[in-house]
């Protein structure tokens, strides 16, 4: 790593976990190991948002030429939002790619993330089957992903009884808690079909 | 003459005999109007093929007027439209580059707009903000770069655009160096983030004055750039070829490097595919590199589903088949529900004269699709191996032509006739092999009747014309020389008729 972005990032914690505006926003960031190329970011679901109160947990991978390249960021927690990749965390956001800028922060970045949270663009997806259904049915995909967020991201809140019995439903079949949620998710909440999907 | 400049040439050809037209072309048209066209074997055309008239011939469907530059032509070039714009509004020439390479060197146009709203042009083209910024102080503000967040700078260290934005010369360099290594030349924009200005010629060069390696890079990628967005520029697309083609328009035509012998279409840079269009051509290549290895086997070994139509390949004997997607089970044989099959299984092993088409309809379907695309197809590639062969038959024709002069049996201009005539086949079946595409896309009806009509007239030619230069030796010359005007004609009407440039 460079001597630059070193100095950067030293600065770039110390504004993170001093300014007392940035802890009220909930985001926070944290070091995986002592040369800094691998960070952890965390952000607080927006208000309003199907995620709201949520913790989520994001990758970043600091590359060799930061700041003048953008750092690469996904999330590690499970996402039901048309920009992000359901399966993978992957994130479609123009900052992290063309339109990154050598004066951004990883603060920026955490912001526009959560930003991105509170307004999706369907029109721009990373995930076809999130923003079909987010065109399409808004009220279901709002439904599921505040259930994600309940489940994966410990949003509080009641959740959908009629959804979260359709997944308890599966994962007594023995099937895992993430790939249930997919499963349903991604056959609009068809329980046969998801079980198709699971076993085929 | 001078009146004669601006009619088509069309009409007053029409009237004139062939050999009036090669004699009369140049004052015809004027000879300040070719300025440095290149006309393809005009020196050394031999007299007494006749059938070469039509390469300088204005009303020739192919006919295309372009020249070869070198490097320094170009710079020499877009130098004139810098000083031009220079000239006639107040900015520097580094500036001036930035308004050329984005409004595709309309010198005329810039300075209509300049004269109109020099500030919305400026500000259109990235080189002043949208927004007056406030006077900079000396004050403390400029003490730190904000992307290296180095503090206690001195204020010389410090560079920055029209934005009024300002960062250290280290990082303006850094910046530049990974802009460069993406490919960014006459792209890089200031560090800012939301700031899009653009980085002038003369601020990049004076920033990396001690990087001679990222200097060249620089000046090599914005070089590159400038000729990429100049409407009448197009870049020789042969291997490491530094030539770059001119022509005042912009058509699907046929340019040939005077350096490296590439011929290729001067609108799109592929290899030149008349009588099929640029957007035509590049579906039917997607499609070949798509289709063509799969497709063969695929109707060679597999069936489609009749439920789903899924394309399945049997990998058993049994012919009880379930499909793997939609679970439809189905006898292989008769393309029937598994489950009515029953005690009929055996019907299957009988021949019917009038099966019943109707439940295998959208298979049919596929299946013909898949057979269309295969017969464009064979005859496509078909053509282009027999193009390859004809290459090896001109490469022996010259070789006998040479051992035939070397003999004393005649002279070079003897026997040249040969040779014309296996280089107008190779012309005559590289029309053919791309009348194919173009024949795939097009709509059944009159005119496809026409252009197929028209497509067999000419294969029909020119197997004659193949077989006759295979036996060369043994054809008479006259009769040679017939058939290649009858080719040569067919070929001509055909890119007449259909070929939109």
């Amino acid at each position: 790593m460079s001597n630059i972005a070193f100095q950067r990032l030293q600065r770039e914690f110390k504004e993170v976990i001093t300014n007392a505006e940035i802890a009220q926003t909930g985001i926070r960031l944290d070091t995986s190991d002592d040369t800094l190329t691998k960070l952890k970011g965390e952000i607080k679901g927006p208000p309003d948002s199907p995620y709201e109160g949520g913790t989520f947990k994001l990758d970043i991978i600091i590359p060799d030429n930061y700041p003048f390249h953008p750092p690469k960021v996904s999330f590690e927690t499970k996402i039901w939002h048309p920009n992000i990749s359901s399966q993978t965390g992957t994130i479609c956001l123009d900052i992290l790619k063309d339109q990154w800028a050598a004066s951004l922060t990883l603060r920026t970045v955490l912001l526009s993330v959560q930003s991105l949270l509170a307004a999706p663009e369907p029109s721009d997806p990373q995930d076809a089957v999130v923003a079909k259904q987010c065109l399409t049915h808004p009220q279901m995909f709002t439904e599921t992903a505040r259930l994600w967020a309940q489940v994966c991201a410990d949003a509080p809140g009641e959740r959908n009884s009629q959804l979260y019995k359709k997944l308890t439903q599966l994962m007594d079949m023995g099937v895992g808690k993430e790939s249930a949620l997919s499963a349903l998710s991604c056959n609009s909440w068809d329980v046969s079909k998801a079980t198709e999907h699971l076993f085929s | 003459m001078a009146s004669h400049e601006s009619q088509m040439p069309s009409q007053e050809n029409s009237d004139q005999d062939d050999s009036d037209v090669d004699d009369d072309n140049f004052d015809y048209y004027g000879e300040d109007q070719f300025e440095v066209a290149m006309y393809e074997n005009r020196d050394d055309r031999p007299a007494g093929t006749s059938y070469r008239n039509a390469d300088a011939d204005p009303i020739d469907p192919e006919y295309f007027e372009y020249s070869c530059l070198q490097i320094c032509d170009v710079e020499r070039l877009l130098n004139e439209c810098v000083e031009a714009l220079c000239h006639a509004i107040p900015v520097t020439p580094a500036l001036a580059k930035v308004l050329l390479h984005n409004h595709k060197w309309d010198v005329a146009s810039l300075i209509r707009r300049y004269k109109l709203n020099c500030h919305l042009l400026l500000v259109e083209t990235h080189i002043k903000p949208p927004k007056p910024v406030a006077p900079s102080s000396t004050g403390q503000r400029f003490t730190s770069c904000p992307v290296c967040v180095r503090s206690n700078l001195a204020y010389s260290e410090l560079r920055g655009l029209a934005c009024g934005d300002q960062f250290c010369r280290s990082c303006w360099v850094m910046h530049c160096a990974s802009q460069l290594a993406q490919g960014a030349s006459t792209a890089i924009e200031c560090m800012e983030a939301k700031c899009s200005l653009l980085c002038p010629e003369d601020f990049v060069l004076k920033l990396l004055g001690d990087r001679p390696d990222l200097r060249a890079k620089y000046q090599h990628f914005v070089f590159q750039d400038h000729v990429k967005s100049h409407p009448e520029l197009r870049f020789c697309p042969g291997a490491d070829c530094p030539t770059v083609i001119r022509s005042k328009s912009l058509q699907a035509k046929r340019a040939v490097c005077k350096t490296c012998s590439t011929s290729f279409c001067f609108r799109c840079g592929i290899d030149y595919h008349a009588p099929t269009a640029c957007a035509t051509i590049k579906r039917w290549m997607i499609k070949c590199a798509d289709d063509s290895e799969t497709a063969n086997y695929i109707s060679a070994h597999t069936k489609d589903c009749p439920n789903c139509h899924a394309c399945i390949e049997k990998n058993g004997g049994c012919n009880h088949m379930q499909c793997a997607k939609c679970k439809h089970h189905f006898c292989w044989m008769c393309f029937g529900d598994w489950k009515t099959h029953g005690s009929e299984y055996y019907e299957c092993s009988r021949y019917k004269e009038n099966p019943t088409v109707a439940q295998e309809a959208v298979h049919v379907k596929a299946r013909r699709a898949l057979e269309k695309y295969l017969h464009y197809y064979e005859r496509f590639e078909n053509h282009s191996k027999s193009l390859k062969l004809e290459e090896e038959l001109r490469g022996k024709i010259k070789q006998k032509i040479d051992d035939k002069v070397n003999n004393h049996q005649g002279t070079w201009i003897d026997w040249q006739y040969l040779h014309d005539a296996a280089t107008l086949l190779t012309k005559c079946r590289y029309t053919l092999q791309y009348t194919y595409p173009y024949a795939y896309y097009m709509e059944p009806g009159p005119r496809k009747e026409l252009f197929e009509y028209q497509q067999a007239q000419l294969e029909k030619e020119i197997e004659e014309l193949s077989w006759k230069v295979e036996r060369a030796e043994t054809t008479d010359r006259g009769d040679l020389e017939n058939q290649m005007n009858v080719a040569e004609k067919k070929r001509l009407t055909l890119l007449q008729d259909f070929f939109d440039k």
